[in-house]
């Protein structure tokens, strides 16, 4: 076995060692297992008082309704969307609005819907007092609602364009046009071919997608914390909550939670599985049924509508902070602020340095490690396929996709426990560890595709031109994949940059992230520093982003052949 | 003679070695690095822990670095932690600002190092006559086991501009209500000033207040807070957002009454709506007042965990911050206008001329307006207190 | 009958071919040929109604006497073929059948049509089969069966054989060659392979560059 081989058992074990450990440990916990408070017995009391917590069917509920029903309007909304505005005007826009939708980070994202929509958002401020007569904001319930409806909606702004993506990213492997052509010619309407013949081949290709979208918006803890309810909150939060408890008993209780949201994860994933079996089994004669008309032309309207209002409220989100960012005082019902200030940008550089150096030093550490990895798997897996042994891909891409199916609170618990015991938390190694957990399965989702269908036989002719395999990798193949190489480490960045729990678990309050101060700081008394926080925390990506899309235009300006 | 001799050699040889000991102190103090966690949410007092820092690394190469932090409890989760996998070196944490509730729980299970302040010079200049919350921190001896940063007493806050009145006890905070539905609130216990809140209106509603002061588990919890719970079932439909949502605490209801969502709010520091005014959080129609009865009062304190590797800088820090020059600095209205922990007629003229001459804040009260403050029940209250509201409140 | 009258295709205001005039009775086979590039896939997707926005089209196409340009590609009642045979992966052959056929037929009525079908195809029995597991040649026959199903008023070929081997082609070729007459349909074929080409017309687009 060439060294090359090396790198798939250095990336699996990085996962799945952190991931069995933790799930392990949390486990232990919950059913009773701690040494420090002597003890050692199994016991359910933890699950006991979990269930019997004041509160706790309002939480299930409060997560079952942001989780399932953001996963599962978000799929609706991407079905409609292709179905009904593929590739008409709404569609460019959205095109062109796709990889800036992507880039914001879920929490400043968060924070901005929260200035926006709430009593005294600056959507009321526009409205009042001429349309509404409000002097003061109402008292609405209209953000950290009870059932969680704000967290759902905001969950399903983010949502949307992230299976937008994975989704047009998968229809490259099935033939549109052919299929609208030859549907279309059997006198199916556009719409019917879409929901008949292309959308059913489409939904296995993101499946996992999907569940890495349920598993997130179930356990997602940072935005449920800015948009969620608050009494009591949703259950992750709770549990996030219980593990921060000074009293360690509650401890127990959180391990016991964090295992429930796994199971409420694992169960909401295979309900949907088995929806997906009894959906095809009923629809089956509806699909041949001959119905070649639809009927339903409001659903055009709908969905252009709603990429309008997608693009629409996302603008809005950044502008609110942007004004936020530079108002000195700004009162309810006014339109504007009334006096303006710089004072609070400088204040954020220099209150910021230490987390801004964390956040751009762990993501590129991270993001590095992750392609240099990857890379290497890649590699070995070309090997491999030379001396005729096939690569099990269905099996890779579900443990590549495993970190992002586990809610992160559910294994996250027991890492920390096990880093504290070994001396290993606090260091910056073991928080960019810890980050290249969540950063793998991105960065090979996104370099994947792209280096598979690399035509090997330039790295063969440049082999016999050179005679070393290893120059021949560092001058023809890398330059070549530059801009693939730079886009997943922006891509692996970004997803650094907006890890809340990892850096908080792992790095044992030693390294303040622009991310973990932004969400601390959303529910103080300030929205103007927090919306600089928010500021930094989305242009950090859009920096890397940024050069990832200029180094490779600069380098190979003269060659059009590498301009895509 | 003889005797007065000794006495003297004695007390000089103590200064001496007790002078030696802080010189050992400050040398091995030199070059270290302090994590101080404290928290992060006031832009006031972060400012006013920089300022600190610096002076401290001037003064004695001790390396500050202030760790931002939204709830102590967190650290103390932490340092559990740490301490049930017998981390008892390398610690994360060097030096914590903590207070009652939190202490107790360090103290029980041995997380702090000391006791130190006894170590400390400027030790001696702290008022523990007239301050007694300086030595017994929600009824918890403090046994120099943590060193008295300020003092801390419950305000309120009203908007002036769009009230006429405001309340001067729970009773009227209910009248206050029911007039103004929907503007009032109170933060969720477990957090820090919504179990503050609720110790408030027990104080003012109970009954029989001696009960308050001793362990919860002598006392008959239902018949004591009876009518604190018939108080809060009142106030719940008149409150903000018809009481199916609590603020998290302080900071939030700030913003709150900023926007005029709220219209009081409460905090920790009497100098709090000053600051927020000049700071352009708060309008300038904000005003300060506390209840006729009395307002829950204490001090803040700052602790070092047990398995810190930097005691020494800490300890330096720690005096530091109980210097008549920092305290000084901190009592500023334009800086934090937090309450000093010294005794004024400890200090030396100068200093004592310098605190007494410092001005009000424009929404600040002045110390005799700050009227009566009322003692910290037993810490073991406020668990019980915590799970009750839970259990009435977020079913 | 299928007729092109004066049908000119433009991209950005060049003419991919000159004026074309084109009458095409039911029963005939025409055949369009040319090397790449010069236009045939265009053409057909002009008449069939899939024409790319970036082109423009002049002239007019008349299926039996009405004309179409106004259609849109649902309602024009043309089907067309393609080089993959594009079955749809998703579905068995009886299905992929079945949803050629209109809605108003009867569970039973239908299974007839299908089974009438597979057998005309000999594929007597393949019902219940996924396509992934036919041969080329076999999918090529359940792709031609199915574009009849529909019954259409006219057929389009594009390159159609291309993708299959030399002696599966001249099999696939008389069937679908006989199969389009006896729909006595128009059809019009497009192919750079001479071979490819029945007995009728055949028009050599690029003698009709400008």
């Amino acid at each position: 076995m060439s060294s090359l081989g090396l790198f798939p058992m250095v990336t699996f074990a990085c996962f799945l060692s952190a991931i069995v450990i933790g799930l392990i440990s949390t486990w232990a916990q919950a059913f009773g297992y701690m040494p420090s408070l002597e003890l050692t017995h199994f016991s359910v009391t933890a699950w006991q008082q979990l269930f019997s917590y004041p509160g706790f069917g309002r939480s299930i509920m409060a997560t079952l309704i942001s989780g399932i029903g953001a996963t599962l309007t978000a799929l609706v909304f991407t079905f409609l969307l292709f179905a009904f505005s593929y590739h008409n005007r709404f569609w460019r826009v959205l095109d062109h609005a796709l990889a800036p939708l992507l880039a914001v980070p879920h929490a400043a994202f968060a924070i901005g819907f929260l200035f926006l929509t709430a009593p005294s958002g600056w959507i009321l401020r526009l409205l009042s007092p001429e349309l509404t007569g409000f002097s003061t904001p109402p008292d609405w319930n209209v953000v950290k609602d009870v059932y969680g409806i704000s967290l759902m909606l905001a969950l399903v702004l983010k949502e949307v364009p992230f299976l937008i993506l994975i989704a047009l990213g998968a229809l490259g492997q099935i033939n549109v046009q052919g299929s609208l052509a030859v549907g279309r010619s059997l006198g199916y309407e556009k719409v019917q071919v879409w929901v008949k013949i292309i959308l059913p081949q489409l939904y296995p290709k993101i499946r996992l997608a999907l569940f890495a979208v349920l598993a997130y918006s179930l356990s997602v803890v940072d935005i449920a914390q800015i948009l969620g309810p608050t009494t009591p909150p949703s259950l992750a939060v709770q549990v996030f909550r219980w593990f921060n408890d000074p009293d360690f008993e509650y401890r127990l209780l959180g391990a016991a939670g964090a295992t429930l949201i796994l199971l409420l994860v694992i169960g909401s994933i295979g309900l949907l599985y088995l929806s997906e079996v009894g959906i095809k089994w009923l629809f089956r004669s509806w699909l041949i049924n001959g119905q070649r008309r639809s009927r339903f032309f409001l659903l055009t309207t709908l969905s252009n509508f709603f990429i309008s209002a997608l693009v629409g409220i996302s603008i809005a989100v950044i502008l609110v902070l942007l004004v936020w960012s530079f108002t000195w005082r700004w009162q309810f019902p006014d339109f504007l602020p009334g006096d303006w200030s710089f004072r609070f940008w400088g204040k954020g550089f220099l209150q910021m340095t230490d987390p801004i150096w964390n956040t751009i030093s762990t993501g590129i550490m991270a993001s590095l490690l992750a392609v240099f990895l990857v890379i290497g798997c890649l590699e070995n897996e070309i090997q491999m396929q030379k001396r005729g042994r096939k690569a099990n891909t269905t099996k890779m891409l579900w443990l590549i996709y495993l970190p992002l199916l586990i809610p992160q609170i559910a294994f996250l618990f027991g890492v920390q426990v096990s880093l504290v015991v070994l001396h290993l938390d606090g260091f910056w190694l073991s928080l960019v560890w810890s980050h290249l957990l969540f950063v793998l399965p991105y960065v090979f989702l996104s370099l994947g595709p792209v280096y598979r269908s690399y035509d090997q036989r330039i790295t063969d002719v440049a082999v016999t031109l050179c005679r070393s395999t290893w120059r021949t990798f560092l001058r023809v193949k890398l330059p070549i994949l530059l801009r693939p190489i730079l886009f997943a480490i922006a891509i692996g960045f970004s997803v650094s940059v907006a890890q809340y729990l990892p850096t908080l678990f792992i790095g044992a309050g030693r390294f303040d992230t622009i991310t973990t101060e932004a969400v601390s700081l959303a529910s103080g008394s300030d929205r103007r520093i927090v919306s600089v926080y928010a500021l930094l925390q989305m242009l950090t990506p859009m920096i890397v982003f940024l050069s990832a899309i200029l180094i490779p235009r600069f380098y190979f300006h003269d060659r059009k052949g590498m301009q895509i | 003679m003889l005797r007065y001799l000794i006495l003297v050699l004695l007390v000089f040889g103590s200064m001496t070695l007790y002078a030696d000991e802080w010189r050992d102190i400050t040398e091995k103090a030199r070059g270290q690095a302090v994590y101080f966690n404290a928290w992060g949410g006031s832009d006031v007092i972060n400012d006013y822990i920089r300022w600190a820092s610096d002076k401290v690394e001037q003064k004695y190469g001790v390396v500050v670095k202030h760790v931002k932090i939204t709830d102590i409890g967190h650290v103390v989760s932490r340092l559990l932690a740490e301490k049930s996998a017998n981390r008892t070196t390398d610690g994360s944490v060097d030096l914590m600002w903590i207070n009652g509730e939190n202490f107790k729980a360090m103290k029980k299970n041995k997380l702090l190092a000391g006791p130190f302040t006894q170590k400390l010079p400027n030790y001696r200049f702290v008022d523990t006559e007239n301050k007694p919350t300086t030595l017994f921190d929600f009824t918890t001896p403090v046994d120099h086991m943590e060193a008295p940063w300020g003092m801390a007493q419950l305000v309120f806050m009203v908007d002036t501009a769009r009230v006429s009145w405001h309340p001067t006890g729970m009773k009227e905070l209910l009248k206050f209500a029911k007039e103004y539905p929907g503007r009032v609130t109170y933060p969720a216990p477990p957090s820090f000033y919504g179990t503050t809140f609720i110790k408030q209106a027990l104080l003012e509603l109970a009954t029989n207040k001696k009960p308050l002061y001793r362990p919860v588990a002598m006392a008959d919890f239902d018949r004591v807070t009876a009518p604190l719970w018939k108080f809060l079932d009142e106030l719940r439909p008149f409150l903000w957002r018809k009481g199916k949502a609590f603020t998290s605490g302080a900071p939030e209801m700030k913003q709150l009454l900023n926007d005029g969502e709220i219209y009081i709010s409460l905090s920790f520091n009497p100098n709090d709506a000053s600051n927020a005014i000049a700071n352009g959080e708060l309008p300038d129609s904000i005003r300060t007042y506390v209840h006729k009865q009395g307002t829950i009062g204490n001090t803040h304190f700052v602790g070092i965990p047990f398995n810190s590797n930097s005691k020494e800088g800490a300890m330096v820090f720690a005096n530091f911050l109980m210097s008549p020059e920092a305290q000084f600095q901190k009592a500023k209205p334009a800086i934090w206008g937090d309450p000093t922990v010294l005794a004024v007629k400890k200090l030396n003229g100068k200093d004592q001329k310098m605190l007494n001459q410092l001005p009000l804040g424009i929404a600040t009260l002045s110390a005799t307006a700050l009227g009566k403050v009322l003692l910290e029940p037993d810490a073991s209250w406020v668990g019980a207190l915590e799970k009750a509201w839970l259990r009435r409140y977020q079913k | 009958m299928l007729q092109l009258e004066n049908v000119q295709i433009f991209n950005a205001g060049k003419p991919l071919f000159s004026t074309l005039s084109l009458k095409i009775v039911a029963g005939e086979i025409a055949s369009i040929m040319g090397p790449s590039g010069c236009g045939k896939s265009t053409l057909l997707s002009a008449i069939c109604g899939n024409l790319a926005n970036v082109f423009t089209l002049n002239g007019d196409v008349c299926l039996n006497d009405r004309s179409i340009l106004a259609l849109p590609m649902e309602k024009r009642r043309i089907g067309i073929l393609f080089q993959d045979d594009l079955l749809f992966p998703h579905m068995n052959i009886a299905e992929n059948l079945a949803f050629a056929l209109p809605p108003e037929l009867g569970k039973q009525e239908r299974n007839l049509k299908i089974a009438e079908a597979l057998e005309k195809g000999g594929l007597s029995g393949f019902e219940k089969r996924d396509p992934v597991t036919l041969s080329g040649g076999q999918r090529a026959r359940v792709s031609l069966l199915r574009s009849l199903l529909a019954e259409p008023e006219a057929l389009l070929l594009d390159e159609p054989f291309s993708t299959l081997d030399q002696e599966l082609k001249d099999q696939i070729r008389s069937f679908v060659f006989e199969t389009i007459r006896s729909m006595n349909i128009p059809a019009l074929l497009v192919s750079h392979d001479h071979r490819d080409c029945p007995t009728g017309q055949v028009i050599n687009l690029a003698n009709q560059g400008s």
